[in-house]
């Protein structure tokens, strides 16, 4: 519970100093001002339509993939699996181009639904790709797929692109990674999905814990498996879905927290999740406005920040953490 | 194999020949050999075409294909893993960032300065993966795994660099990384052949190592190899090519992991025989890509590299189905 309330504080702090962060000089006084008197001055416009959005963009983003990929660790049993590396984040996105492309009048709401189906269906994919042959869905095996499922979706991206060139200037930067330029009502549309997403996964977290101990002990003390994976795998989706649809795909969050997260609270997942949630809260809330502050100047997309901060960790893991394969 | 070398040999010349003919002009046979074999006779429009824009295309695609398939086969040998490739293990990745920070940075692209970084950072990435993964000894698993990791952190940081670039820089070095054929000259052939010629035949001395690096360490070792020598050896050859390829080509993946299988499938194990066979079926596999690619829609043009994956990502899935009951 401790580390909970100092994580949570954490998070706080970092959304308190994010706001302060910026071109222009805005000091907190004035955004406690924006927040409960606004006034329609230039600063407290920027505080209400750039700043807040963004932090609050961040900290959804944040939650929903590490909490995300702390559910397919636990359901695949897998030290990798995480929404990027599994090409759940790519496959999302690739939907939601083919979304933007093909169909002109489909109203906002419904990107999010679009991009649900795409995690869905990339995530059952690569698990079913990379389960093909002896042994099952290995790390190996895993991390093999995701990576050609990737490099497939973006080459139909690419190639999809090319014919509708307005499109791709304007999800250039959305579609590394960004949360810049979010409108409130973008974030705000998909906050119920992910609120829904994390309760529901802290609703049965119990069942995860269970499911995170193998196949063989889950049967054993009688879980229906084939529900649980549906109901988590559900649950996936939907959290990557909305983190993409609003801020693109955001690789190694969903990686790294989790195994922070057991590192912290163990491995009973009703501490881990919300350990998880507020840890990548705060990952990709530093992690974007740390740049932010260093090149004021720049537009840094957040999803090659956590790129290059994830990789190291994602050798790391790969080097010590897989048991059986060294 | 005579067999397997007369198919794909036509198969070349055909895809060249349609190359040379195809396109916003069509060239009539006649008109291109005249072209070619007596520049005086045939007018200027023509003779520029053919041979300024599309025969330096065509060699240049022939030779990179050719050069990814032989990289694959080595990296397939010494990782023992079928499904181990030069661009999904980012040794590419690591050559294009190199490649990528001289061109932003010091604004220099000319053929030869960008083949040497590239070999630098491929050199650079096979090194950091071969390092990272030794535990006493370098597990194949261990490096898949690591060069992946690798491979999208060096991605990460070529989108970084390319924010600090100068805009019309990197948006040459963008349609560059994309993997694509466009831009070929002479100059850029040259380069490359004089890069290539010497790892072809270094490799291509070394297929009897290959073939005994093919079964496991130990039986290896107990012929009298020095497997962990020999295998760094080859991974050094095997950047080489890559880097080669990348350099004159950018990113153009799954070549290496189709070329070598085809070639085994049709040639049987032993490298003397699969190795000039995966280079031909490499080189008609780039040369027909780059061909639909660039007649398929036209005026617009997919690049090369993504009609290779577009091809290439279902057979790799089709890979693992027909191994589905082996160990990997």
């Amino acid at each position: 519970m401790a580390g909970l309330v100092v994580l949570a504080s954490a998070v706080v702090l970092t959304a308190l100093w994010a706001m302060v962060v910026g071109t222009s000089d805005i000091g907190l006084p004035d955004v406690y001002r924006a927040l409960f008197e606004f006034d329609g001055s230039r600063d407290h416009i920027v505080v209400t339509t750039v700043r807040l959005p963004r932090i609050l963009a961040a900290i959804l983003a944040g939650a929903s993939l590490a909490v995300a990929g702390a559910l397919m660790q636990a359901v695949t049993n897998n030290p990798l699996a995480s929404p990027g590396l599994l090409g759940v984040n790519a496959g999302a996105a690739f939907a939601v181009v083919l979304a933007l492309v093909f169909l002109d009048d489909l109203p906002a709401r419904g990107y999010v639904w679009v991009a649900f189906a795409g995690a869905g269906v990339a995530g059952g994919l690569v698990y079913a790709i990379g389960s093909i042959g002896f042994g099952g869905a290995t790390p190996l095996k895993l991390a093999l797929a995701g990576a050609v499922f990737s490099a497939f979706v973006s080459a139909m991206t690419t190639s999809i692109l090319i014919f509708d060139a307005t499109t791709i200037d304007s999800i250039r930067l959305w579609s590394v990674g960004s949360l810049a330029n979010r409108p409130m009502s973008n974030v705000l549309g998909v906050l119920p999905y992910i609120v829904t997403g994390l309760a529901a996964a802290l609703l049965f977290s119990r069942q995860i814990t269970t499911m995170s101990l193998g196949a063989d002990v889950a049967r054993t003390v009688g879980q229906n498996l084939a529900l649980w994976r549906i109901v988590s795998g559900a649950i996936v989706a939907l959290l990557a879905g909305s983190a993409v649809a609003m801020a693109g795909p955001i690789g190694f969050v969903g990686l790294v927290i989790p195994h922070m997260a057991r590192m912290l609270a163990g491995s009973d997942y009703r501490r881990v999740i919300p350990v998880s949630a507020l840890g990548g809260a705060l990952l990709v809330l530093l992690g974007d406005n740390l740049l932010r502050a260093v090149f004021p100047e720049r537009t840094i997309p957040v999803g090659i920040t956590m790129a290059v901060l994830g990789a190291p960790f994602f050798v790391y893991l790969a080097r010590n953490r897989l048991r059986g394969n060294n | 194999m005579i067999r397997t070398v007369t198919i794909f040999a036509t198969a070349i010349a055909v895809l060249s020949l349609t190359g040379l003919m195809l396109g916003d002009q069509q060239i009539a046979v006649p008109q291109i050999a005249a072209a070619v074999f007596k520049p005086d006779e045939s007018d200027a429009v023509t003779l520029m075409i053919v041979r300024e824009f599309r025969l330096p295309r065509i060699v240049l695609a022939a030779i990179v294909g050719a050069a990814l398939a032989v990289a694959g086969s080595v990296s397939q040998t010494v990782m023992r893993n079928p499904l181990a490739e030069p661009g999904l293990l980012g040794i590419n990745s690591g050559a294009a960032l190199a490649a990528l920070l001289v061109i932003v940075f010091f604004e220099r692209s000319d053929p030869a300065l960008v083949s040497f970084s590239a070999f630098a950072g491929a050199l650079g990435m096979a090194a950091l993966i071969y390092v990272l993964s030794w535990r006493s000894g370098a597990s194949s698993i261990r490096i898949i795994l690591i060069g992946i990791g690798l491979s999208s952190m060096a991605g990460a940081a070529s989108s970084f660099i390319s924010l600090f670039g100068d805009l019309t820089t990197v948006q040459s070095a963008q349609t560059w990384l994309a993997g694509s054929v466009w831009n070929a000259n002479w100059d850029k052939v040259h380069v490359l052949a004089v890069w290539l010629l010497p790892a072809f035949i270094m490799v291509l001395l070394a297929h009897r190592e290959l073939d005994l690096m093919s079964f496991d360490d130990m039986s290896a070792s107990g012929l009298g190899m020095r497997v962990q020598a020999a295998r760094a050896a080859m991974v050094l050859l095997c950047s080489l090519i890559s880097a080669a390829a990348v350099a004159a080509a950018g990113l153009i993946g799954f070549v290496g992991l189709i070329a070598p299988h085809i070639a085994r499938r049709l040639t049987g194990h032993r490298h003397c025989r699969v190795l000039p066979a995966a280079a031909l079926v490499g080189a008609s596999l780039l040369l027909g890509a780059d061909l639909v690619g660039r007649t398929v829609i036209a005026p617009a043009q997919l690049p090369a590299g993504l009609m290779i994956v577009l091809i290439g990502a279902p057979f790799f899935a089709f890979l693992l189905w027909k191994r589905r009951n082996a160990r990997i």
